[in-house]
């Protein structure tokens, strides 16, 4: 079977291009708030209390400016990922401490695996580890110029 | 989604649930792991799932808990007009505004349900 292109699974109206919050938890709720927004979530407190969670067993903001919040509940139907990018950068704990200015959040319904949303992971982190598709990443304004850099 | 506050709880708990399943296997940690995750905060998330079973009726908590014994999930949102645990389709009398508040059983295979 052909692997899902990676393009595939993000959506124009899953964007967000100027996220406006600056500290962790607000950034996240701005997120959880859009997907709300487009109808892709059944109730926002399920997913807010199943991210905060995730963040405990150690920040998802791994470095280099990237996070990736991610995990699974039953307030989704099906695997969602929301693109946010932020100019000034989030305070988000991230590993090595700098501010994070790109954000894939992944979401899985919880009667799906832990592989669902594994292999999409590694292959976002995989493209972050690109110093040039890195740079263009910050810069990305609009849902072409991001699908050129995942899909090039 | 309208449900009583003590369903509400139950249904965190099993997102809960869920993720330290997800942290207790060693195989999929470790796949985390290597993807440059951190992993660490098992103690936290049994401390959070304690306080957050505290909330929960006992007899409720009991029963979801047996549930789970059985089924990975135990509780469901339903689509259409089936339950999407064991497909079996449900009785009108499920989609009564009487009961739309509430986690209801599917008879076939016991699992908690509620209309998103």
């Amino acid at each position: 079977m052909e692997p899902t292109k990676l393009t595939t699974f993000f959506k124009e109206n899953l964007c967000i291009f100027n996220l406006r919050s600056h500290k962790k938890l607000s950034a996240l709720r701005e997120m959880v708030k859009h997907l709300a927004k487009e109808k892709m979530i059944s109730d926002e407190e399920f997913i807010m209390e199943m991210l905060k969670h995730r963040e405990s067993l150690g920040s998802t903001g791994l470095g280099n400016g990237v996070a990736f919040p991610h995990g699974r509940s039953i307030a989704i139907k099906n695997l969602t990922v929301l693109f946010a990018r932020s100019a000034n950068g989030v305070d988000f704990d991230a590993l090595d401490e700098k501010p994070t200015k790109i954000f894939f959040l992944i979401l899985a319904p919880s009667d799906s695996g832990a592989e669902t949303y594994l292999s999409l992971l590694s292959e976002l982190i995989s493209i972050m580890q690109k110093p040039k598709k890195l740079k263009k990443l910050y810069e990305v304004r609009d849902f072409e110029s991001l699908m050129e850099v995942l899909g090039g | 989604m309208v449900l009583k506050e003590e369903h509400r709880l139950l249904i965190a708990l099993q997102d809960l649930d869920i993720m330290i399943r997800e942290v207790k296997d060693k195989a999929t940690a470790d796949e985390f792991k290597s993807l440059g995750f951190k992993m660490e905060g098992l103690d936290e998330l049994l401390k959070a799932r304690e306080e957050l079973a505290g909330k929960i009726p006992i007899d409720l908590l009991n029963r979801y808990e047996k549930l789970a014994e059985h089924y990975s999930v135990a509780i469901l949102p339903v689509t259409g007009d089936m339950c999407l645990g064991c497909f079996v389709k449900l009785p009108t009398s499920f989609f009564s505004d009487a009961y739309k508040h509430e986690l209801q059983t599917c008879e076939n295979c016991g699992r908690l349900l509620y209309i998103p």
